[in-house]
């Protein structure tokens, strides 16, 4: 076990870096720069930017940007925000709560419905509800996010009222409620495709364990239907569960972009764009860096717990 | 004034004229009265309330000193003071300082080389200790401290030999003789030298997080990604302020920017203001109040005078023809902005208002291609000497009116035998190289040509500008006139505002027949605000709309 | 279709397991259908139309559906929405199609090479894999965007090379398992080439969970170059696309709300189609990858 875990952070530490060369030269081969957002303003000089551009070490050879930004990221300084001067990581938190608070509601209800529906399409074999969640779930992952969220504000801010079309909280009030009602909406739309994996998910999942020996075992002892599905189905697909929860942990950033620019809220997919927009490099390579540790930190979540559950995995 | 509808038709250039003349007079007899409506009695004793600004960019940049872009603005000019203001007439008002310095008070020296001002001795930053010269001092030349990520540096390079002569007064000498610099100081605001003098490293300071000023609201808390907010400082040494609470709301979508407006989510729409499709409806909106301000950004049809397309100035002026300006602003932009011969505002002192009227007509601009030698070829595009009429146009992506305006464009050019090709680009890639070393065929850009309310356009237009040929500023459309280069040198150098009306007026009838860029319209914002807001006035000199956030009050 | 024949080799192909079960397979014909449908569409659609995508007409401004000949209105220059869409169609249709292919191919030959060879070259290939992988795609694909002029070429490149990872690993996979089966190690007895082998002896037998990840891949590729489009980063106007009509859109939702919701069925329902199919395909052909 120990020596799966060293070989597989070493090979971590290499997946870092090469994620972290080919991102800083992508960008780095991005025209414009920090320093495009200047362009237009009629005071600042060729001579400005030319200054800026050696302050922020830009005008240095590309290889040796990145060495410098690489040794300094070891040392634990992820560097500071080229926008504003703050360092990425108080950057990266000033962000994190917002998108947790969003990821956080939208998951725990994707798992909440997605489980019923996957349990009772499974117990309900063919039958029409079974039909339309199959149909449904293949179609909430065909609808592109974006639009879900346009159709969602035309529908329930333009047409209904019912809620606000964006924001995290009304400035001044910020009550619990006050929250609930704007996190009503976006969670919704980021939860069509969670609740769509996980009804599917547990659908199979659900079969699977019906068909097993100990489900007919308790029913032929007369055990309750409703008692076999508490505990042994969903007792068994618990474990699965945890795993597949681990490997979307990285859409917390991914996942939200699309969500938080359409309905501005404050979080680190909207922090991605703008950082992008700006070309602030440090916190763009800030937030891969994170997005990257939490796909290896999933990766391995999974690795380890299918490896504890199932012994016949081997490991290595 | 008082019911937002201040527009500078009310204001005769005569009178700006005056003022600028006796400039420092006019400044003793009203002192900050910047924008202070007339029955300000009414204004609360106490500052009670809240605005809420919304804006479509956030704001992240507190030093104002630091490089920053406009939407940082509103929150400079609320904390902070500078050594004077531009008020919405154009006119230099003192604000730290005493009075308005210039030759003939003996603020500035004949030759224009030595500058004296006095400074306000009842000011105190907002954790209590007293301003002084020091402070002033401190903040000239921390701009040109080399390690300092600085923004504008142009103008404060030429100082020298900054001298505290008391707490009140302070003196120094310029390199050369400049007189835009006074307007440049408008927006140079004074930072505490008590509190910044300690950072090892100004760029990483806390104080650009949380920062200290001397103006009318203190620094309260900022939400990244969503707003900060501001509460009044109720030991300002001027008049005001009379809300208590100044909340910048940070919404990256124009659309929802105006939804919050309508619902009353915000109390005022920021930069970059309503979209003009919102326009008709705003306007009737209950307990709203929507206006048209002008700024000072000018939006053209911006060419590379390098390219064999564009080097002959019949071409130029066949374009022209061509372009349908009544159906792109009436149509397209729901008549929000002003057409427009020149880039210099139309509410500047130095505007040239006769300039020959643009006239859509493409049978003429087809015969100018005619007599120029420019004929179809067997594609259908015009061609001269092996030179076909093709270029690329580009803008920024991501911005619909713009885009509707090149299709648009595109279709009546087509007409013409010339063919227009589009090719846009993100912000961040647009206005790097690809702008600033003349990398385009054309593009369509606004922006302003002004730095203040003032008239010089070096930058823009001096042959000495152009950075793809080793220059220093913006002159990006490659223009070279000799005589407007020597009319631009000598307007820099004059301080007396009627011989550089003339000057300047000679530089956009030039500019206008040369055609470097074709001339769409000046912008308006469609500012909005709640009725019950008292006390706002648009200033198209400024970049943002909070420029005197300390005047605002809610009616009771 | 080789692939099918590979699996059951019967006299006629359409008397295949699997051409039968798919054809039992009620939403995946339903995918066809519509698919076929689209096409068609697309490709009749704007010569039986009375406009032209591109022509402007500012008096015809936001016209909503079903105003005179306009079926589906028109957008804020006047021009038809319906010539349009089926325009724009004809552009994400080829852009998906191309980008699946493309990445198929890459895809395939990583895959490929990776499970056959195996050792540190199989290592460094699928840790290249999961390197891609990490990165949030829309990242990769925007920065690409911003990085090369967006042609629809181009944009089909940007979105196979962000794409081909999740074919490779099946591949990969499959191909490693196949590796030491006996018709593989007869090959190898006989001294067949190493190439040989691999895309000759051991692809056919993989076909099958390669055409399932291809017709989802297509469901992928359009829905990644309508998102790209519509944060104004794909297909450049006036060439219109699913996701550059949306791009926009959202500015219009009070006042012009079949803007957005006109260009956004269609690429549902084509993204649908892809995905019926491809769970058709994957019962069909027994694939138990299954990885939604």
């Amino acid at each position: 076990m120990s020596a799966f875990l060293v070989n597989r952070l070493l090979q971590s530490i290499v997946l870092l870096v090469i994620v972290s060369i080919i991102g800083f030269t992508v960008l780095n081969l991005m025209p414009g720069g920090p320093l495009a957002q200047f362009g237009l303003d009629p005071g600042m000089t060729q001579k400005d930017v030319e200054r800026l551009a050696a302050q922020l070490g830009l005008n240095r050879p590309l290889w040796m940007q990145y060495l410098d930004w690489a040794w300094r990221l070891l040392q634990g300084d992820w560097g500071h925000s080229f926008r504003d001067g703050s360092s990425v990581l108080t950057v990266i938190g000033r962000h994190l709560l917002a998108t947790l608070l969003l990821m956080g509601t939208s998951t725990a209800f994707a798992i909440g419905v997605g489980a019923w529906i996957g349990i009772r399409g499974a117990t309900h074999r063919y039958s029409l509800f079974d039909y339309c969640a199959t149909v449904g779930a293949m179609v909430a992952l065909s609808v592109p996010t974006f639009w879900f969220g346009l159709i969602g504000i035309y529908i329930f801010t333009l047409k209904l009222g019912w809620v606000p079309a964006g924001n995290m909280y009304t400035i001044g009030d910020g009550s619990v409620l006050d929250y609930l009602h704007h996190l009503i909406l976006p969670s919704l739309v980021l939860s069509l495709v969670h609740v769509a994996i996980w009804s599917r998910y547990m659908r199979t999942a659900t079969l699977d364990a019906l068909s097993q020996d100990f489900v007919k075992t308790a029913r032929a002892k007369g055990v309750s239907e409703r008692r076999i599905l508490l505990k042994h189905v969903i007792g068994n697909a618990l474990l699965p569960m945890i795993t597949l929860a681990g490997m979307q942990l990285p859409s917390v950033l991914t996942g939200a972009l699309v969500t938080e620019t359409v309905f501005t809220w404050p979080g680190m997919g909207r922090l991605f764009l703008d950082s992008l927009g700006y070309s602030d490099y440090p916190v763009v390579m800030g937030l891969l860096i994170f997005s990257a540790i939490l796909v290896l930190l999933g990766n391995l979540i999974a690795d380890i717990v299918i490896a504890t559950v199932d012994p016949r995995i081997r490991l290595a | 004034m008082t019911k937002g509808s201040a527009t500078t038709s009310s204001y005769s250039r005569r009178d700006a004229l005056r003022m600028v003349a006796i400039g420092g007079a006019a400044g003793l007899i009203a002192p900050n009265l910047l924008g202070k409506p007339a029955h300000a009695r009414t204004s609360p004793t106490k500052p009670t309330g809240r605005v809420i600004v919304g804006l479509g960019q956030e704001p992240t940049v507190f030093n104002p000193l630091m490089v920053h872009i406009e939407v940082d603005d509103g929150v400079h000019f609320s904390v902070f003071d500078a050594l004077f203001r531009i008020d919405p007439q154009g006119v230099i008002q003192p604000n730290l300082a005493m009075e308005v310095p210039n030759q003939k008070n003996g603020g500035i020296s004949e030759d224009g080389l030595k500058w004296r001002i006095r400074l306000r001795d009842d000011v105190r930053w907002h954790d209590g200790k007293p301003f002084s010269a020091e402070d002033v001092k401190f903040t000239l030349e921390l701009i040109t401290n080399p390690n300092f990520r600085s923004w504008r540096t142009a103008g404060h390079a030429l100082v020298r030999d900054i001298t505290v002569v008391s707490p009140t007064e302070i003196t120094w000498r310029m390199e050369e003789a400049f007189a835009p610099y006074l307007s440049f100081l408008t927006e140079t605001f004074i930072v505490p030298k008590h509190i910044l003098e300690k950072e090892a490293n100004p760029n990483n300071a806390a104080f650009n997080q949380a920062p200290v000023g001397t103006g009318a609201f203190k620094w309260s808390k900022r939400v990244a990604g969503d707003h900060l907010e501001l509460v009044a400082n109720t030991e300002y040494f001027g008049d005001g302020p009379h809300i208590e609470r100044l909340v910048f709301k940070y919404i990256p979508d124009l659309t929802v920017l105006y939804t919050q407006f309508k619902s009353g989510d915000i109390d005022l729409v920021g930069q970059p203001y309503i979209t003009p499709d919102h326009y008709g409806e705003a306007k009737t909106l209950p307990n709203r109040v929507v206006t048209l301000v002008p700024r000072t950004s000018f939006e053209s049809f911006y060419l590379n005078l390098e390219r064999p397309q564009f080097k002959e100035l019949a071409v130029r002026e066949a374009l022209y023809a061509a372009i349908d300006k009544e159906a792109i602003i009436q149509g397209l932009y729901y008549g929000v902005p002003t057409p427009t011969e020149t880039f210099m505002p139309r509410q500047s002192f130095f505007f040239h208002a006769n300039l020959p009227l643009h006239q859509f007509d493409v049978k003429r601009a087809g015969k100018i291609l005619d007599q120029a030698g420019w004929a179809k070829g067997a594609d259908g595009i015009r061609a001269k000497n092996g030179v076909r009429l093709s270029f690329t146009n580009s803008t920024t992506s991501g911005d619909p009116l713009r885009e509707q305006v090149q299709q648009f464009l595109q279709q009546t050019f087509a007409q013409l035998g010339v063919e227009m090709k589009i090719s846009n680009l993100p912000a961040a890639v647009m206005w790097g190289d690809f702008w600033v070393q003349s990398q385009f065929d054309s593009v369509i850009v606004g922006s302003s040509y002004l730095i203040g309310a003032d008239p010089d356009v070096t930058n823009r237009l001096h042959s000495r500008s152009i950075a793809a040929k080793g220059g220093r500023g913006s002159n990006n459309a490659q223009y070279a006139n000799p005589e407007v280069d020597a009319l631009l040198d000598k307007g820099a150098r004059t301080f007396d505002p009627e011989a550089r009306r003339a000057i300047y007026s000679r530089v956009q009838e030039l500019v206008r027949r040369d055609l470097p860029f074709l001339p769409l319209y000046q912008s308006n914002s469609v500012e909005g605000l709640k009725k019950g807001i008292n006390g706002f006035v648009p200033n198209g000199n400024t970049r943002t709309e909070s420029w005197n956030a300390l005047a605002w009050y809610w009616a009771s | 279709m080789t692939a099918i024949v590979a699996h059951a080799a019967p006299a006629r192909w359409w008397h295949s397991r699997a051409v039968i079960r798919f054809m039992r397979h009620h939403l995946a014909l339903l995918g066809i259908a519509m698919i076929t449908l689209l096409v068609l569409a697309c490709a009749i659609g704007p010569y039986a139309l009375p406009y032209d995508s591109l022509h402007i007409d500012l008096r015809a401004r936001f016209a909503p559906p079903l105003t005179g000949n306009h079926y589906l209105g028109t957008d804020p220059l006047g021009r038809d929405l319906a010539v349009r869409l089926l325009m724009a169609g004809r552009v994400s249709l080829a852009v998906g199609f191309s980008a699946m292919l493309l990445s198929t191919l890459i895809g395939t030959l990583i895959g490929v090479t990776a499970g056959y060879r195996g050792g540190w070259v199989g290592a460094a290939l699928m840790r290249t894999v999961d390197g891609f992988l990490s990165y949030p795609s829309i990242f990769l694909v925007l920065a690409l965007a911003a990085t090369l002029r967006p042609s629809p070429a181009m944009i089909t490149v940007i979105i196979a090379v962000t794409s081909w990872m999740e074919t490779a690993r099946i591949v990969e996979a499959e191909v490693r398992s196949l590796r030491e089966r006996e018709f593989v190690q007869a090959a190898r007895m006989v001294g067949l080439r190493r190439a040989h082998i691999m895309f000759r002896e051991i692809l056919p037998n993989a076909m099958g969970p390669i055409i399932v990840a291809a017709s989802l891949a297509v469901a992928r590729a359009i829905l990644l170059e309508a998102y790209i489009s519509f944060l104004g980063y794909g297909i450049q106007p006036p060439l219109p696309s699913w996701g550059n009509m949306l791009n926009g859109a959202q500015q219009y939702l009070a006042s012009a709300p079949w803007l957005a919701i006109i260009p956004g069925a269609a690429i549902t329902m084509a993204v649908t189609s892809f995905n019926f199919i491809g769970d058709g395909l994957r019962d069909a052909l027994d694939v138990r990858n299954d990885h939604i």
